[in-house]
């Protein structure tokens, strides 16, 4: 990856005579361990030497008996642990990295906003487009960072894509195919509770493609049609939301999108799932594949599949970013309105799944 | 199957090299579909308005003046002209007495597609649309691995297909005259994707078309949903004259996926000029014999084994039938009306099979969909 490469911002050797011997780390609060991705921000952030990390997770009670999570969980990746949201905001820190069940992100949002933190909020911003409003505005008021965490964003490979996009090579977009599929989540079962999540595949895939078509084509959604299923799990209880899904997307500038949020990575499959996005436009076609870089092949005498990815770590790439942001100053992107458009293609494919499949009209 | 006769010595039909086949058109179809006759042994008479001579000396064929002339020396017509006259010239090969291979789409509209069947019950003889798909060793798989129980039920389809625009004859272009890349080329998606995932009953798409450097350029998105609970995406491109000719699936059902893509995997894969070749019109085989030809032999077997009509129970069906390839249409024509009201549009393909006369989907025997060595 080059240094030149946007919007992931790696710290240039030229910035490091800027930094003052005796700047103070940055004060990091990790909120809630409700998302999986939780652990993956503590274990970047523990070891920084710029950084001080603490970490609560007040809703711990709330999830089930057999979840690990609260001062356990911050045991096992030796992080600190608070009991309270209350006692993690008296301690001062200067960002917050919200990993609260989707529903639960307006009211941790708005109390880090309160407390004058930024803040990297875990996607979809919100479950509600008007919790997502509130959200921008209260950070707003505040005069905080406002970013939404979709580290795709910062994969080399869409860097790749972007720059063609950028540089004409693909001419005009005609438009393109999204994928994002996944095993059904497991080991949070928030994940598939639509009062928690926000819905299902629809709201939980959905918005990593819709984030990368809003930095690729600069336009806004305008029509949006879904058509949703529960033939995948369909006989699992705790699953209790749409497990696949087709959403088709018009942009302004006429491009015409199909994403596929399907969990339809089979359980025993050797790694999580992936997304893929590919481009067409008159000058020819591009497809990303950022989670596909890897070793395969079969292991255990030949019983399972191998999956030895090795991509870029884009939690890694999206935190620098925010981080670096937060001490120049600089707006990180993407943003909260990037959140809350993306939401709004969510919210537009679940009213034409309500409808029966009818195509949705987005006001811009 | 029930309808093989009991007595283990088969009265052998004719076999299929000793028919006389007449190829009417000489386009890029006609090209393919030529040696893969000619590799059973036919005997070959072609007709064209343009380039039938190129061709018939290309392959060892004979030349026809005129379709007139052509019927009465053939048993079976391949009817490879342009979408808007296959109903003329396969109405004419049925009404002198000659099987018909159609290529797809087996007619410019669905109403035009019944009265061609109506046309093949008239003279009792066998129609069948070139739907090759069908006869491509990955799509034939995964339909049999599905049909077998290997995914669970089918839940999400992905279907991608593209290449260059075909600007080689501007009869593709003209919507009227080929349905676009809809009818045209997503038509084999639509087919398969009804073939593995089972009756439609909602159709929704778009299409977007952008002149770029007085090239055509056309992107065509159809969703899909089944009876039986499924949902399908099927994507299709006519793009860049250097565009490489690419096909993919990826069939997802509640224990398992199967997937296949012409283009291998790669982190960035690019299709962007400068390429040292043109683009493709058609794709080239993963792997074994030529799925036309795969597709000949078991049209040629058909038509070889009666005179007459063969009962879609019959041992020597093909896999894809008359009545398939109009509910092809049909299905395609409801993208067609989705894309100009910008509407999903709702249908019943099962109810239109049984008006059509044709056999359910689920009619036929699982070893049809293996390989090509049926027979």
């Amino acid at each position: 990856m080059n240094s030149t490469t946007q919007p992931a911002v790696v710290p240039s050797a030229d910035a490091t005579p800027d930094a003052t011997p005796d700047e103070a780390p940055l004060r990091v609060a990790v909120l809630s361990f409700a998302h999986v991705h939780a652990a993956s921000y503590v274990r970047l952030l523990r070891d920084r030497p710029d950084v001080e990390l603490i970490t609560a997770d007040p809703d711990a009670a709330t999830s089930p008996a057999d979840e690990v999570r609260g001062r356990p969980f911050a045991e096992q990746l030796g992080a600190p642990y608070v009991d309270t949201y209350a006692e993690a905001f008296a301690w001062g820190p200067d960002v917050v990295i919200v990993c609260s069940e989707n529903a639960r992100h307006r009211d941790v949002v708005l109390a880090a906003a309160e407390a004058g933190a930024h803040v990297l909020c875990e996607k979809p911003l919100a479950t509600r487009v008007d919790d997502a409003e509130a959200m921008i505005a209260a950070c707003d008021a505040a005069g905080v960072q406002l970013m939404t965490a979709y580290p795709v964003r910062f994969s080399p490979e869409f860097a790749t894509l972007r720059g063609l996009v950028d540089a004409g090579a693909l001419g005009t977009v005609l438009g393109g195919t999204g994928t994002n599929n996944g095993k059904v989540p497991a080991g949070r079962a928030w994940f598939t509770d639509p009062e928690l999540a926000g819905g299902g595949a629809l709201a939980d895939h959905v918005v990593h493609v819709a984030d990368l078509l809003d930095a690729l084509l600069g336009e806004d959604a305008v029509a949006v049609r879904a058509v949703t299923n529960r033939v995948l799990h369909g006989d699992d209880p705790r699953v209790r939301a749409e497990t696949g899904g087709l959403v088709s997307i018009t942009y302004a500038g006429g491009a015409e999108v199909t994403v596929d949020c399907s969990w339809s990575v089979p359980d025993g499959a050797p790694t999580w799932g992936g997304l893929t996005l590919q481009v067409v436009g008159t000058g020819g076609t591009v497809e990303i594949d950022p989670f596909g870089a890897r070793v395969d092949g079969l292991v255990a005498g030949g019983t399972q599949q191998a999956w030895l990815g090795f991509g870029a770590n884009l939690d890694a790439l999206m935190l620098e970013h925010f981080l670096d942001c937060v001490r120049t100053g600089a707006t990180p992107g993407p943003d909260g309105r990037t959140g809350l458009r993306t939401l709004r293609v969510v919210a537009a494919a679940q009213e034409s799944v309500a409808t029966g499949g009818a195509v949705v009209r987005l006001a811009s | 199957m029930s309808a093989r006769p009991a007595t283990p010595a088969r009265s052998a039909p004719p076999a299929p090299s000793a028919l006389k086949v007449g190829l009417v058109g000489a386009g890029g179809i006609a090209k393919a579909h030529a040696p893969a006759w000619r590799a059973l042994g036919v005997d070959l008479v072609v007709h064209s308005h343009d380039g039938a001579a190129d061709l018939a000396a290309a392959h060892g064929a004979r030349v026809a003046g005129s379709l007139e002339e052509l019927l009465d020396v053939v048993d079976v017509v391949d009817v490879v002209t342009p979408t808007s006259t296959h109903l003329d010239v396969a109405t004419a090969a049925l009404a002198a007495g000659r099987h018909v291979l159609c290529e797809k789409p087996i007619a410019r509209t669905g109403a035009e597609g019944a009265a061609l069947l109506d046309a093949a019950r008239a003279a009792d003889r066998q129609l069948y649309p070139g739907h090759v798909v069908r006869f491509f060793p990955e799509y034939a798989l995964m339909r049999a691995a599905v049909r077998a129980g290997d995914v669970g039920t089918p839940a999400v389809l992905r279907f991608a297909r593209g290449g260059m625009f075909p600007t080689w004859s501007p009869w593709f272009a003209d919507d009227g005259q080929s349905g676009g890349v809809v009818m045209d080329l997503m038509i084999h998606d639509l087919d398969i994707a009804r073939w593995v995932a089972g009756e439609v009953t909602a159709v929704h798409a778009t299409r977007r078309d952008v002149e770029d450097g007085g090239l055509p350029h056309t992107l065509a998105h159809v969703v899909l949903t089944h009876a039986g609970g499924a949902i399908t995406h099927v994507r299709g491109l006519w793009g860049a004259p250097h565009t490489t000719f690419r096909t993919s699936f990826h069939v997802a059902g509640d224990d398992g996926v199967l997937r296949f893509d012409s283009a291998g995997a790669g982190g960035v894969r690019t299709d962007l000029p400068p390429v040292p070749a043109g683009g493709q019109d058609r794709p080239a085989p993963a792997a074994g014999e030529s799925p036309y030809l795969t597709e000949i032999r078991e049209f040629a077997t058909a038509f070889a084994a009666s005179p007459g009509a063969l009962t879609p129970d019959h041992p020597r069906h093909p896999r894809v039938s008359a009545v398939d390839g109009v509910v092809a249409v049909e299905i395609a024509e409801a993208a067609l009306a989705s894309i100009a009201s910008g509407a999903p549009v709702a249908l019943d393909t099962a109810a239109r099979v049984r008006e059509l006369g044709g056999a359910p989907l689920d009619a036929d025997a699982a070893d049809l969909a293996t390989t090509g060595s049926r027979a």
